[in-house]
């Protein structure tokens, strides 16, 4: 990339510097910490003290590019924010729908917005949901509408979206594995509206694979994955504006895994998925387009950014050398950041919006398409209104008073920066290499491989945090002696009264045989389902007509998860 | 030599945050003790567990609330079947307030944020190994 002059020059100034810097090194002998001598980033990449231009030399322009031309690194579009920020995706849920929906109104009227105005919700259900349970169940005691919205049924679906367009707003239904049963109550709830499934914006988490490394019971792997082909099969041909899968790198992240891991265990899954997407007939420029990614924004301010244009870059190679993909929007790794949570602490929570308005800097200089930032109180309870607020005015700091938004890919060409790029992707892409050895991402999880290598990665985070070689402020280093935080979330106690009130009346007040019939119909479509080589999928949406026509018939989720289960099998991840 | 601590580790299978028990586990191991890791979706599971691998020591990790509900039942079940001498121990995401409440009805301690797996393994060691030598 540059002329012999320049890279001469280059390496004679490196050299005198190297000099400088280890006589500054040796003077203070013992007292240079370790990163004085041997830097590595928090994946433990290794790195050097200062960068030149010799040392991104050996890099193709090529791989770099430009906004919005292949490989992508510097991002999907030519135009980053300068037209259209970033849209604010704070996450919503808690309670009744109703508790929820007050929050989403609240937050639309502090001017949380998508793109070109458009609302978007960003709607996380229930840990009773989360399970495929109802709230009736014995286990749902202490649950309902916690970390989550009490959201079961297509009667729910009105009381939480009552009066808005839904032709005119775009919601990501933020489930675990009960994806299927949701989506199928959304559409039938819209239908009722006069809302058909090929006019709805949003998206489904379809996340399966998230087992591999998130601690909560589980369908097994292999039917997750045909889960997953099941509906994007049915999305590609349904609901073409609907976002069909979310690429679970935040939980590799809050899992304890690395950047390196992050990306690379979602371009393992994907070349997996798409494998599968083709196996059910359908090409990769029909299954890619619609993909997304939750990715973290962790600590480590420069490999944070990197990892996102890495991830760009690897994903669009990948897909069009494996897989042939021509569509640019086949290639796009369209990213959803979340803040992250595990890099929260409970002493000093005030000093979580430092660490969070880092965490959304980053991520918007590494040009993310949509941001959850993480309220500073969420290692205490569920963000209070006033947490949720400045949350969101952080995002607002830097998309209105900053001018970063002018320019595209603005740390491009940091020798720095590009030169770690570089080194992070060939660490995921050897990574990838190594679960592609075993078989792909299902036979990694399904040995328990990537689960020890993340457990591997927070042990070590833990060492390091408990030795001091790693500082958190307010946990290992400049502690306080505290007062009790006052301000402390609840979610109201008669939520669960009235949820599981709510239940039964749905249940005496539906066509009981009408729900009968249609229960009949999924479970059979589920059984059959289960049975099915992916292969003999490819006529697609059988299981997913089944759960809408359950869902009209005011079917719950802790039915239809009833019948998935018990068909699909179902326990904790690590039995698997 | 004495026979190594039992301990049950449980979560509830709704939430995801098992990271931080996890490590608690492999820490425990290290420390000698024997651990049995387990999932649950009902207290009473945890109960059956605990009198059929004989534990001398329970402990729940709780990140995503609800956890007032499962350690009252949690209780109750291990009364019934003769286990009051089981050392109950918490941790995860757990609000002050509930802490005294979870304290007062039997619960030996709470590791919330800040405290380490060691803390926890100290607390065993002085609660059951003592107790057995005959010096508690």
């Amino acid at each position: 990339m540059f002329n012999d002059r320049t890279l001469a020059i280059s390496k004679a100034m490196a050299e005198a510097r190297e000099v400088d810097y280890q006589r500054i090194v040796e003077k203070f002998g013992n007292q240079a910490p370790a990163q004085a001598r041997d830097p590595v980033t928090h994946s433990g990449l290794p790195i050097k003290t200062a960068y030149f231009p010799h040392d991104i030399e050996h890099i193709d322009y090529d791989t770099i590019g430009a906004p919005g031309q292949y490989p992508f690194t510097r991002g999907n579009l030519a135009a980053q924010y300068q037209l259209m920020n970033w849209a604010n995706q704070p996450v919503i849920g808690y309670g009744l729908p109703e508790d929820t929906r007050a929050r989403m109104d609240l937050l639309a009227e502090q001017g949380m917005v998508g793109y070109f105005g458009q609302r978007f919700y960003n709607l996380v259900y229930d840990l009773v949901s989360h399970e495929g349970l109802d709230p009736d169940h014995p286990a749902a005691r202490g649950r309902i509408g916690q970390c989550g919205m009490a959201v079961y049924s297509k009667a729910d679906m009105a009381r939480l979206f009552n009066g808005m367009d839904l032709a005119k707003m775009n919601v990501v239904h933020i489930t675990y594995y009960q994806v299927i049963p949701a989506l199928a109550q959304y559409i039938a709830y819209a239908e009722d509206q006069g809302v058909g499934p090929g006019d709805l914006r949003g998206n489904s988490m379809n996340w399966y694979h998230q087992s591999a490394y998130v601690g909560m019971s589980a369908f097994p792997p292999d039917q997750g994955l045909k889960l997953a082909a099941e509906l994007i099969n049915f999305c590609s041909r349904n609901m073409p504006r609907w976002n069909t899968t979310n690429f679970f790198g935040y939980g590799v992240e809050e899992a304890g895994g690395s950047a390196i891991q992050e990306i690379g265990l979602m371009l393992a899954f994907g070349v997996e998925l798409v494998r599968a997407c083709e196996a059910m007939g359908l090409s990769a420029d029909q299954a890619l387009p619609r993909f997304g990614f939750q990715i973290a924004q962790a600590n480590d301010f420069f490999e944070e950014v990197c990892k996102i244009r890495a991830l760009r870059r690897i994903w669009a190679t990948t897909m069009a050398e494996k897989f042939g993909a021509k569509d640019p929007r086949s290639m796009h790794v369209r990213i959803h950041t979340h803040t992250s949570g595990a890099c929260l602490t409970a002493q000093q929570p005030l000093v979580n919006l430092i660490r969070t308005t880092l965490h959304a800097f980053g991520a918007a200089l590494s040009g993310t398409q949509a941001m959850e930032v993480s309220a500073y109180d969420e290692a205490l309870s569920i963000p209070t209104e006033e947490a949720a607020t400045l949350a969101l005015r952080v995002q607002q700091v830097i998309q209105e008073e900053t001018n970063i938004t002018a320019v595209s890919d603005p740390l491009a060409g940091s020798y720095y920066v590009e030169a770690l790029t570089d080194q992070m992707c060939n660490a995921a892409l050897e990574f990838v290499e190594r679960i592609e050895k075993q078989g792909g991402y299902i036979a990694a999880q399904r040995s328990g491989w990537i689960r020890r290598e993340i457990e591997g990665s927070a042990e070590r985070w833990r060492e390091m945090v408990n030795a001091g070689q790693r500082k958190v402020v307010g946990l290992n280093c400049y502690e306080t002696d505290e007062t009790p935080q006052e301000n402390i979330f609840k979610v109201d106690d008669e939520v669960e009264r009235v949820a599981v009130e709510r239940l039964t009346a749905l249940r005496k007040a539906r066509d009981a045989g009408a729900h009968r019939k249609a229960m009949a119909s999924f479970s059979k479509a589920a059984s059959d389902f289960a049975s099915s080589k992916i292969e003999n999928l490819a006529g697609g949406g059988m299981l997913i007509d089944a759960a809408i026509a359950a869902a009209r018939a005011n079917a719950t989720t802790g039915e239809m998860m009833g019948a998935m289960k018990d068909t699909l099998g179902w326990a904790a991840p690590h039995e698997y | 030599m004495a026979d190594p601590v039992r301990v049950l580790l449980a979560k509830p299978t709704h939430d995801c945050h098992d990271r931080g028990v996890r490590y608690v586990a492999k820490k425990m191991r290290d420390a000698g003790f024997e651990v049995i890791f387990t999932n649950f979706l009902l207290p009473s599971e945890i109960v059956n567990t605990a009198v059929e691998e004989d534990v001398q020591v329970v402990g729940v990790s709780s990140s995503s609330g609800g956890h007032l509900p499962v350690f009252e039942d949690l209780i109750a079940g291990l009364r019934e079947n003769g286990l009051d001498d089981v050392v109950l121990i918490g941790g995860g995401v757990i609000p002050r307030d509930d802490v005294e409440t979870l304290k007062a009805s039997g619960v030996a301690a709470i590791f919330g944020p800040g405290t380490t797996a060691e803390d926890a393994i100290a607390l065993i060691r002085e609660r059951v190994e003592d107790t057995a030598a005959g010096v508690g």
